[in-house]
């Protein structure tokens, strides 16, 4: 049976799934001084009701890696970078061991000026001297011409514990993503390998033999344990991912539609298109920095069950600052919860302390206590909805390359809002009136997103670049660089993608009739050098979009 | 972290899948690496900066710009369409100020394409600044428009369009004709008898550097966009002097072009050519873009860019200087263009040549000679492709008379059965009609 564990930040959460269901489950508070607790906790929890043998694939997602990088509390990290020209590489700058070398690669992976060797042994050495362990090599367009960092890394041998490379992570592009997220992946690399060896001890002490374990990705896809310890960095952010892969769990979502987690602070949006979520390719920002790790598209806006009340002479307004909890559980403040309390939408802790504080801040404009709750209340829906609206908006404003998208460019048109959460059900009947589309709340979402951990199935990209003019072609974040022929076509590559990405995937233990591989990018461009035709210019992304295990949905699966 | 000075919005739009053929060297490929040197640099990341999705520009969008004949469609393709509407969206951009400055990165470009269009010129169909400034007139009331042309070669489409309007300040630089397609741009084209010196014209030599560019944009340029005081400032953003284009004799860099760009301080920059597309236009079109955000390009170079074996030698130094002060008194002194006055009528012959579609069109422009307004416009046209046509237009801010003469132009035609194809521009009314006898 399936066991997935959400460690989030208020709640660990954990569910075990048979073929016939929710076998067990568990809610229990996080623990924030020691993550590993929580996870040991929750999976007790399931043992003690299964046993554990039951246990024979565990999922887990986990904020660690998420709260290292915000809290600073990561490791310093020696920051090898070769920008050659452009945008000055000190933009980039990140921690207090960066080192910008000389040294350029061009658009089409042409080594246009080699390595300064001496000063990057320079850097090594000051890398050295500082006690640095850990450190990231980046280069502009490595992931065109991977050699460069391969170097990089060679001579950082012997000096490092655990070299990052720029091209690993995606084949996409992005010169100061690449280096942000491989500075974020060396910074989290020795936390997180001592959490997985934590784990797996927990695991083994527990009795549980699971035939693999698999770490959470902010695509909603998984990883195995033993890939993450490499690329920690693409464990971040994955908790709203959980939750939205758990709405595709418990529902059966086949049209355009939008999602709404409610939560106490945040309201996060996730649009689907066609039942599919949105994946975000370009990658998500940690800690304010954009980043190459892939990520569904949600958008977060400061609304939620315990976002303070403000009124002033224009208006009355909801969030975005938390100040505590509802004034009916003895907040400081105010909060929408409070509003929906006085008005008898919901009943919580104590209704005459949420009155004392409406009371209070209508006093100064004159406003009745009830008065300022409908406001309240009306004016946190119409955000949400208007952010919803402004999301979709741009989510159909995305640039287009061809006359053909452009013309023929899908729009996604939501017809159905499903929202979970605290407030959601108290908060239906005002959504729908501010909704055209349909809302609906599913019956439970008390462990969703421990479902949506359970059922997540392995994801991967790949991005192949073949250029048939140098004779060269290039899978950066496989690893994979080989000659090609000058007849190598759209088709060929297409289908070497394709391959190599199910190759990988087997590699994993993953079941290919669970992953499908699809192909989101092709195109072929003719290079012209005088008059004549020299080559081509061949691009292919294929991916396993995030899902959840079919086989197992059905068991789940709850009218809504 | 950087920041964007100045709020940007970039609409890039390589049409990916147009082109006039496989080798030709307006295709698919010019786009390509800009798009990857843009996107590896993170330009798009950079918070201030919006990437945009273009507009589609409607045949109404252009017949109200340009007479097409015998019909917009049959000389547009969609990427015209979408290459005048991705200037629209990023005049837009600016003028409802959703970003102080706006670059649209388009193709294919327009500055070849005059008022009356039978075909293609130098790649172009359709004027597509033209089209964007007359959309923002119909659509945000009238305006002073200045627009300088940076591209290599003559911007003559965007001449003829703007030939008798005072209320636009056109401005080209580049390759001397003499040595360059189309072959004209001299400093006596100064604009029609309504809009005298409103034309200015400063050829090249070739193997001008960056010094040479940036005395004339200094010493020519900057002080007449003083003197018009426009309210917008376009730049056609043209990226073929560059010293390594292989179709134009320039010695023109990145830096260069950013220095220029910071310089010119241009509302909205619209690509026009450029065909060095692997080891210009990267560079290029990213020192344009930092220079317009207000960031530093002082790392934007191209790869062994050695600015010393592409300076300019110094009698091109002297010539060039002659040539801005000579211009400078000119449009101080305008000379009157060359044709006929009749019945207070204005008249130039025009021969012209389509070379990318191989047309030869001849053409006679009237324009009545009005004490109250700019005066009602009327080009009489043959081609090898089409019989005599004829277009007439009652310009923005027409007088009452003129407008009247415009219907009746229009309508003495179709009676008369001279012409193949009648086309009517009535900016006053918003009225374009069009009739084939």
């Amino acid at each position: 049976m399936l066991c997935g564990i959400d460690v989030g930040g208020t709640h660990t959460d954990a569910v075990l799934i048979g073929p016939e269901g929710i076998v067990a489950c568990a809610k229990l508070r996080t623990n924030h001084d020691d993550l590993l607790a929580s996870v040991r906790e929750a999976l007790s929890s399931i043992v003690a009701v299964a046993g554990p043998r039951a246990i024979t694939r565990l999922n887990l997602s986990t904020t660690l890696s998420t709260n290292a990088i915000i809290e600073g509390t990561a490791d310093p990290v020696g920051m090898l970078v070769s920008g050659g020209p452009g945008i000055d590489p000190e933009a980039y700058r990140l921690g207090d061991h960066y080192f910008v070398l000389p040294g350029a690669i061009d658009h089409r992976g042409r080594e246009t000026a080699p390595l300064d060797m001496a000063a990057v042994d320079a850097a090594v050495a000051a890398c050295r001297a500082a006690g640095l362990s850990v450190h990231a090599a980046v280069t502009k367009f490595s992931t065109r011409h991977p050699e460069q960092e391969l170097a990089l890394r060679d001579r950082l041998a012997g000096a490092s514990e655990f070299v990052s490379l720029g091209h690993s992570f995606s084949g996409r592009l992005g010169f100061g993503r690449r280096i942000a997220t491989a500075y974020c992946n060396s910074a989290v690399w020795r936390l997180y390998n001592r959490f997985c060896d934590a784990v797996e001890q927990s695991v083994a002490e527990l009795g549980l033999s699971p035939d693999i374990i698999n770490v959470l990705k902010a695509d909603g896809g998984t990883m195995p344990l033993g890939v993450s310890r490499g690329l920690p960095v693409q464990s971040i952010l994955s908790g709203p991912a959980a939750s939205v892969m758990g709405i595709i769990a418990v529902c059966d979502i086949a049209e355009d539609s939008v999602i709404l987690d409610i939560g106490g602070t945040t309201t996060d949006i996730a649009v689907f298109a066609a039942g599919a979520p949105l994946v975000e390719n370009e990658g998500i920002a940690i800690a304010g920095r954009p980043t190459l790790v892939r990520a569904l598209r949600t958008r977060s806006i400061g609304v939620g069950g315990d976002s303070a009340i403000t009124v002033d002479r224009e208006a009355v307004r909801v969030g975005p600052r938390r100040l505590g909890p509802p004034m009916a559980l003895g907040g400081p403040a105010p909060t929408l919860v409070d509003a929906l309390n006085i008005q008898n939408v919901i009943a919580l802790g104590d209704p005459r302390a949420s009155f004392r504080g409406l009371a209070a801040a209508g006093e100064a404009v004159g406003m009745e206590p009830d008065e300022v709750a409908d406001a309240a209340i009306i004016s946190a829906v119409n955000h949400i909805r208007s952010e919803v609206a402004a999301f979709v908006r741009e989510i159909n404003d995305r640039p287009v390359y061809t006359i053909f998208e452009l013309l023929e460019g899908r729009r996604v048109a939501p017809s159905r809002v499903y929202v979970m959460g605290g407030p959601a059900l108290a908060l239906s009947g005002l959504l729908q009136d501010a909704f055209s589309e349909k809302v609906v709340v599913p019956e439970s979402f008390a462990v969703a997103n421990a479902i949506g951990a359970a059922l997540a199935r392995p994801t991967f990209s790949v991005e192949l670049f073949a250029d048939t003019a140098a004779g060269r072609l290039t899978i950066p974040s496989l690893g994979l660089s080989r000659a090609v022929a000058d007849n190598y076509s759209p088709a060929a590559a297409e289908g070497e993608a394709a391959s190599k990405l199910r190759e990988y995937l087997e590699s994993l233990g993953a079941d290919l009739t669970e992953t499908p591989v699809e192909t989101v990018e092709l195109s072929s461009f003719p290079m012209v050098e005088g008059q004549t035709q020299v080559g081509h210019n061949i691009r292919v992304a294929c991916q396993v979009r995030p899902g959840v295990l079919a086989a197992y949905k059905k068991a789940v699966s709850q009218s809504c | 972290m950087l920041k964007a000075k100045n709020t940007l919005g970039i609409v890039f739009f390589p049409a990916f899948d147009w082109a006039i053929s496989p080798t030709h060297p307006e295709r698919q490929e010019r786009l390509l690496y800009t798009q990857d040197q843009l996107r590896e640099e993170g330009v798009f990341d950079i918070p201030g900066i919006t990437e945009l999705k273009p507009d589609l520009a409607t045949a109404a969008d252009v017949a109200r710009t340009h007479f097409c004949f015998p019909d917009v469609a049959s000389v547009t393709t969609t990427s015209h369409m979408i290459s005048a509407g991705g200037a629209m969206r990023a005049a837009r951009t600016v003028l409802d100020k959703e970003a102080k400055k706006a670059f649209a990165l388009v193709r294919p470009p327009g500055h070849h394409a005059m008022k009356v269009v039978h075909g293609a010129r130098g790649f172009c169909n359709i004027n597509i600044e033209a089209v964007m400034v007359e959309w923002l007139r119909e659509t945000y009331g009238p305006l002073r428009v200045a627009i300088v042309d940076t591209d290599c070669h003559h911007g003559d489409g965007t001449q003829d369009v703007y030939w008798n309007d005072p209320d636009t300040l056109f401005i080209s630089l580049h390759q001397d004709g003499r040595t360059l397609y189309p072959g004209t741009g001299y400093p006596y084209e100064m604009g029609g008898p309504g809009a005298l010196g409103k034309t200015v014209n400063i050829p090249l030599p070739p193997g001008t550097s960056d010094e040479g560019f940036l005395f004339a944009v200094r010493e020519v340029v900057l002080p007449l966009l003083a003197e018009f005081k426009p309210d917008l400032v376009i730049n056609s953003a043209g990226q073929d002097n560059h010293f390594s284009d292989p179709i134009t004799d320039m010695a023109f860099s990145a830096q260069g072009y950013a220095r220029l760009t910071e310089l010119l301080g241009a509302d909205i920059a619209v690509l026009e050519g450029g065909y060095a597309i692997q080891g210009a236009l990267p560079y290029v079109n990213l020192g344009l873009v930092l220079s317009m955000a207000g960031l530093d390009y002082s790392h934007v170079r191209e790869p062994n860019f050695d600015p010393e074996a592409i300076r300019q030698p110094a009698k091109v130094t002297a010539y060039i200087e002659e040539v801005c002060r000579d211009i400078l008194a000119l449009t101080r002194n305008p000379k009157p263009p060359k044709g006929e006055t009749a019945h207070g009528w204005f008249s130039r012959r025009k021969t012209l040549y389509y070379d990318t579609d191989a047309i030869t069109e001849y053409q006679t422009e009237s324009v009545r000679l009005c004490d109250h307004c700019r005066g009602v416009v009327k080009y009489e046209t043959e081609s090898t492709r089409n019989p005599l046509c004829l277009g007439v237009e009652a310009p923005i801010g027409a007088c009452e008379k003129c407008v009247e003469e415009a219907y009746r132009i229009y309508e003495a035609g179709q009676i008369k059965g001279e012409y193949r194809h009648l086309q009517l521009i009535d900016r006053v009314g918003k009225h374009y009609a069009s009739y084939t006898g």
